[in-house]
């Protein structure tokens, strides 16, 4: 059946050929290459998932990019599938952004592309695909279509976020989804295997440390669908950044939570040495493979009355997180000026028992999901409204926002995201500028639910 | 057989049940006017999940059925069945059912008719399939006085599939007596599905169908099959419970005219409470 959507891709395609030439003139080589293709992942050693992965590699190559400076990959599809790279987190036109609703041209299955745009703003952010997974739990973001991006700053002189001597990258997945009943009767994936890095706990590489050093962890959930807690046992984070952009009051804690396509930047000084694992604190969750082993040199062992080489897990009793602990100390003041409120009811819409509900924002799912208007330069209030027993990490593109309203804290600022979680039943509001002229995409980032119909489209007076 | 039921939804609502009758009558298919209505369910294929257990009552009454005593069984007309149904998880795939059979009628009393136990298997979801399969089988006692055959046993496959908000499920059943009057008779065939349709999240609606075609080597003349038809609702009220209700009408001879039927279940899990970090 040719969809609304399909009637959309298939002219996401005609803007491509057409897109074609213009970018073929071009013979500079360029700066990156990515090769989209089937790759076996193996990430256990009696478990392998077949997937596709950017370079033969899970998660794919880590792109270090200088802000401000214009940059050229080339992508190449080896899929049988049209295919799109999303340049999460960076202000980019919306025909590079990676988005076909946008109308960045889709890479036919066999075909290639030319992304070249100029990285902004600094921080940590990712790339991954930006296509339709329906039912098939092994495309879309259920893929090992994912890498890390790090936009460097500009100015070499400004400060670095923090002090540290090593830097890890961590991607945090979930394989091997199977679609099932949830007890409110919607349906949700359940997975077979969590990994880190495409690795189950005690089967990858260990992050290896020493003692008194600062190590920065780049920390990223891919997941699908999931949420993540987690947890270093015998050391503590200190966040410095959210989705890569540094918060106002850095914090201590003992766990972080990504939900789907957030990104955390923490600290963790290196000052308990052993062999310690770094996972995932719901039990089953870490049984799953969700963890990675963090040894410190010369300490092949565990800990002193512990089996040899036995990584020390310890066992938190409740889920901690909360965003506000990051925010500006002076929070507590009402928003003000001429800011436009623009109301965003997210629900479901029940489909039967035997299918996945579906979503709908004020009322529509889409492509009938209404347009919102921007005027650049304008200051706009998001009030997401989640009326649904489901949480929602919700995503703009091609902006950033500002947490200015949370369930448990009615003013906060200071806290600026490209992707945050709605819990089920609450409201929360964000801010942003309209300065990045262009249709601009706004959906959940639960792959399930964005296909579903949890997507609309600011447009650009 | 005593059991036609059926756990509607493949994904742990509420049992599809729409129950109707002919069970008991299964058993005896050649002694047409021996019938009983003790479990009316069409079974979906889902199982009870490990470490919990599903308390089910099913109430059953014959408005209009069998009004005279042959071969000294009593009539069905009238009666009053309470079935209560037990059934334990034991993993992933499997469960054990537990039955207690009784009957009210005027004149007999509330009367103990018998017990069956059924286990059951069903193809795990890792295996992927396309449709819920699983494999009943069933066996076990009642008295002569309810069912000339007194010892039966029964093997049933289990199909079905839930599409948006259709609910398929076919159980082509298979019986056997083991000690009675149809010991002889070998094995007969008792299919019996179900069609539903969510209306809502919580109220689904549809239709089951229950026969018993007589031995399968030798299909018994239309007016002793025994064809029922039930209309059914499901309500979905929580994942705890299972509430089925219906009402079926019996299209031959042999069959019980009116047949009014209802479920109630409970799901209990025995895990103990879970911290945030399970």
């Amino acid at each position: 059946m040719l969809t609304r959507r399909g009637l959309l891709k298939l002219g996401s395609v005609a803007a491509a050929s057409a897109a074609v030439p213009k970018q073929a003139y071009s013979f500079a080589a360029a700066d990156y290459t990515l090769d989209i293709a089937p790759y076996t992942l193996e990430v256990s050693p009696k478990h392998s998932i077949k997937t596709i992965a950017y370079n033969q590699q899970i998660p794919g190559p880590l792109l270090r990019f200088k802000e401000g400076q214009q940059v050229t990959i080339d992508v190449t599809n080896h899929t049988a599938n049209e295919e799109v790279v999303h340049w999460h987190g960076l202000f980019l036109p919306p025909d590079v952004d990676g988005a076909m609703e946008e109308g960045t041209p889709m890479i036919p299955a066999g075909g290639s592309a030319r992304y070249t745009f100029t990285p902004q703003p600094s921080g940590f952010r990712w790339y991954h695909t930006h296509t339709f997974a329906g039912e098939d739990l092994k495309k879309g973001q259920y893929s090992g279509q994912h890498g890390f991006l790090l936009i460097e700053p500009r100015d070499s002189a400004a400060p670095k976020a923090a002090q540290h001597d090593q830097e890890f990258f961590l991607a945090l997945h979930d394989w091997d989804g199977e679609m099932t009943g949830s007890s409110d009767g919607s349906m949700n994936p359940e997975y077979r295997f969590a990994t880190i890095n495409g690795r189950v706990l005690g089967f990858g590489e260990p992050l290896r440390v020493k003692q008194g050093q600062q190590a920065l962890l780049h920390i990223l959930n891919s997941s699908a669908t999931e949420p993540h807690w987690i947890a270093l046992a015998g050391h503590q984070f200190r966040v410095i950044a959210l989705d890569g952009n540094p918060v106002p009051a850095p914090q201590l804690v003992p766990m972080l939570r990504l939900a789907p396509a957030e990104r955390v930047c923490a600290i963790v000084e290196m000052n308990n040495p052993g062999v310690w694992v770094l996972g995932e604190v719901r039990k089953h969750v870490q049984e799953a493979g969700l963890g990675i082993v963090v040894e410190y040199a010369g300490h092949t062992g565990g800990q002193a009355g512990r089996p040899a080489g036995k990584p020390v897990w310890q066992q938190p009793q409740s889920l901690l997180w909360n965003y506000e602990q990051f925010a500006a100390a002076d929070s507590r003041v009402a928003p003000s000026g001429n800011i436009i409120e623009v109301p965003l009811v997210f629900e479901s819409k029940f489909a039967g028992h035997g299918a996945p509900d579906h979503w709908r924002i004020n009322g529509k799912s889409w492509p009938d999901t209404e347009t919102v208007t921007l005027v650049n330069g304008q200051r706009y209030r998001l009030l997401f409204k989640n009326k649904s027993s489901d949480d929602h990490p919700v995503h703009l593109h091609r902006h950033s926002f500002e947490l200015r309203s949370l369930p448990r804290n009615q003013y906060i600022r200071g806290i600026f995201k490209d992707v945050v979680l709605v819990d089920a039943n609450t409201e929360t509001h964000v801010e942003f500028t309209a300065n990045n002229p262009g249709a601009t995409l706004f959906h959940c980032h639960q792959q399930n639910h964005m296909d579903e119909g949890f997507m609309m489209l600011f447009r650009y007076a | 057989m005593l059991k036609w039921m059926a756990r509607l939804r493949r994904f742990h609502t509420s049992a599809l049940g729409l129950l109707l009758i002919c069970g008991f009558a299964l058993l005896t298919a050649t002694r047409a006017r021996a019938q009983g209505n003790y479990e009316i369910q069409v079974y979906g294929a889902d199982t009870e999940a490990p470490k919990s257990t599903m308390v089910e009552l099913h109430s059953n009454f014959t408005p209009d059925g069998q009004k005279q005593i042959i071969d000294g069984v009593y009539p069905t007309n009238h009666q009053e069945h309470e079935t209560l149904e037990i059934t334990q998880g034991i993993n992933s795939w499997s469960e054990v059912g537990f039955y207690v059979f009784t009957s009210l009628q005027d004149g007999h009393g509330w009367q103990w008719v018998g017990d069956h136990i059924r286990p059951r298997v069903r193809v795990p979801d890792s295996w992927h399939w396309p449709v819920g399969v699983s494999l009943s089988t069933e066996i076990g006692y009642q008295r002569a006085v309810y069912s000339p055959d007194t010892w039966t046993w029964e093997i049933r496959p289990i199909m079905d599939k839930s599409v948006g908000r259709w609910y398929f499920a076919v159980n082509p059943a298979l019986e056997r007596t083991l000690h009675g009057p149809d010991v002889k008779q070998g094995i007969g065939f008792s299919p019996a599905a179900k069609v539903g349709y969510d209306f809502t999240k919580v109220v689904s609606g549809g239709f089951e169908y229950y026969a018993d075609y007589g031995r399968i080597t030798a299909v018994s003349a239309l007016h002793d099959q025994q064809q029922q038809l039930f209309v059914v609702t499901d309500l979905n009220v929580s994942p705890k419970w299972e509430i089925n209700v219906g009402v079926g009408i019996g299209a031959t001879a042999s069959t019980d005219h009116w047949i009014v039927k209802g479920i109630l279940g409970r799901h209990f899990s025995w895990v103990k409470q879970q911290s945030p970090t399970d």
